[in-house]
């Protein structure tokens, strides 16, 4: 994204929409700082310039993955989901996603409008991998993965910044206690932020297998959270 | 894409915070699926929500409603407010057996009432386990609880700051405030009843 110095008629309208807070007054113009804009596009969505001087680019790669994981509008190429991960427990009574004994542990760097540096979902992603975790196959983050045994990121991206981006993986309820471990231990290591999520197939109770070791871990369940409801057809039929 | 997880807040407020959306599996249900999702949100605005949206147009602040339900494709969504609502369009959703899978987003007590009411069960859940890392560098909470109802993160801090501003200057009202952070958020899970009564709050301080 960039602003027409000769349109700006510095009026900072524009200035508190960007959720990096990358966008400030130069001189008598309104300027983006390139290096800090994921190219999320909120900008010029908002269409509160009354001179239009924002002006959309397209990227080559490797400043493309930018927008990517940063526009919501965006489908991404490989998963065909908008966004910036795959379908997860969202459509899981049809896909059979998360087992029995499995868990989804999804990390996603930079949320909330903290913002992430690849380099830094390297060091969890590589946190995880060696916890043995197996990344989603369909995940936008394990596409930019030269080796999904070690969760290490093509180079050219390490540099390049996001709004977020979901490390999504799959394991058994029994590693839960190493996973966590390890992102205790990452977390301490970035720069930024990331939020947590488990993903599970719910037992007839309502009650998770995995609230148990969680709770031995002393990291506590948040009051909401997201729940299918199974209305989606056909059924995935889980074999004993 | 855990868009609609992750909202902060403390329990009276997200008492009044619920999110559905409703999607296909890719490669797995998705053939014809748009008219199904229309027809989610058909049922969803019989029901009064606070807004709805479609990741491929936008939502009912930057788009009519009609025009949102129209271009219903991938996903779309729709915000209530209290559990009643909820519970209606499930009711009225396992009557209309689209085949589309169908997720809540709420206090979990909660949503299970709402499914107890509709005869629906959990199948699975994605929980919060908090953010992690470097949480200095995050704005303060009660901001949070405004940003976080855009998963995406594209309502800004700093725009949350400026309607607080606005709303003590007495130049907008709440509500104005909250529909100017709506449609930012494409998807349309932004809760604006909420946000205005948040913000409200904040003014006021």
């Amino acid at each position: 994204m960039k602003i027409d110095p000769e349109l700006c008629i510095a009026c900072e309208a524009c200035l508190p929409y960007c959720p990096m807070a990358a966008i400030s007054m130069k001189g008598d113009v309104a300027t983006i700082d390139v290096d800090e804009c994921v190219e999320c596009g909120v900008c010029f969505r908002a269409g509160v310039c009354p001179v239009d001087a924002f002006v959309e680019e397209v990227h080559e790669w490797p400043r493309s993955v930018r927008a990517a994981f940063s526009n919501p509008l965006t489908v991404h190429k490989e998963t065909r989901v908008p966004g910036r991960g795959t379908e997860e427990a969202k459509t899981t009574d049809v896909t059979g996603r998360f087992k029995r004994g499995f868990v989804g542990i999804t990390a996603e760097m930079g949320r909330p409008g903290v913002g992430v540096r690849f380099y830094d979902v390297e060091k969890v992603a590589q946190a995880m991998a060696k916890m043995g975790v197996e990344f989603a196959h369909d995940n936008p983050v394990t596409f930019l993965m030269v080796d999904k045994s070690t969760g290490k990121l093509k180079s050219e991206i390490l540099n390049e910044k996001a709004c977020s981006a979901m490390i999504e993986s799959i394991t058994t309820v029994e590693n839960i206690p190493a996973v966590i471990k390890a992102l205790r231990e990452a977390a301490a290591q970035i720069e930024t932020v990331f939020t947590l999520t488990i993903s599970t197939k719910l037992e007839a109770d309502g009650s998770a297998l995995c609230e148990k070791p969680l709770k031995k871990l002393n990291v506590p369940l948040y009051l909401n959270g997201k729940v299918n409801v199974g209305l989606g057809r056909p059924l995935f039929k889980e074999e004993s | 894409m855990t868009h609609t997880l992750h909202r902060r807040g403390t329990r009276e407020s997200l008492s009044e915070d619920y999110v559905m959306l409703c999607l296909p599996a890719v490669g797995v249900n998705n053939e014809g699926h748009a008219p199904k999702l229309k027809k989610f949100l058909e049922i969803a605005t019989k029901y009064d929500p606070v807004n709805i949206g479609t990741i491929k147009l936008g939502n009912m602040y930057s788009h009519s409603k009609e025009e949102v339900v129209k271009a219903a494709e991938a996903v779309v969504h729709a915000v209530f407010v209290n559990q009643g609502q909820v519970a209606d369009v499930l009711k009225d959703l396992e009557k209309a057996d689209l085949g589309m899978s169908v997720v809540v987003s709420g206090i979990f007590e909660k949503v299970d009432e709402c499914l107890k009411k509709a005869g629906l069960k959990h199948h699975t859940a994605n929980f919060s386990l908090g953010i992690w890392g470097k949480t200095e560098r995050l704005p303060s909470n009660e901001i949070l609880e405004v940003t976080t109802m855009c998963g995406h993160a594209m309502v800004a801090a700093n725009l949350v700051r400026e309607m607080v501003k606005e709303i003590k200057a007495g130049t907008k009202t709440p509500e104005d405030a909250a529909k100017v952070l709506a449609p930012q958020c494409a998807c349309g899970i932004f809760n604006p009843a909420r946000a205005a009564k948040l913000m409200a709050a904040m003014a006021a301080k």
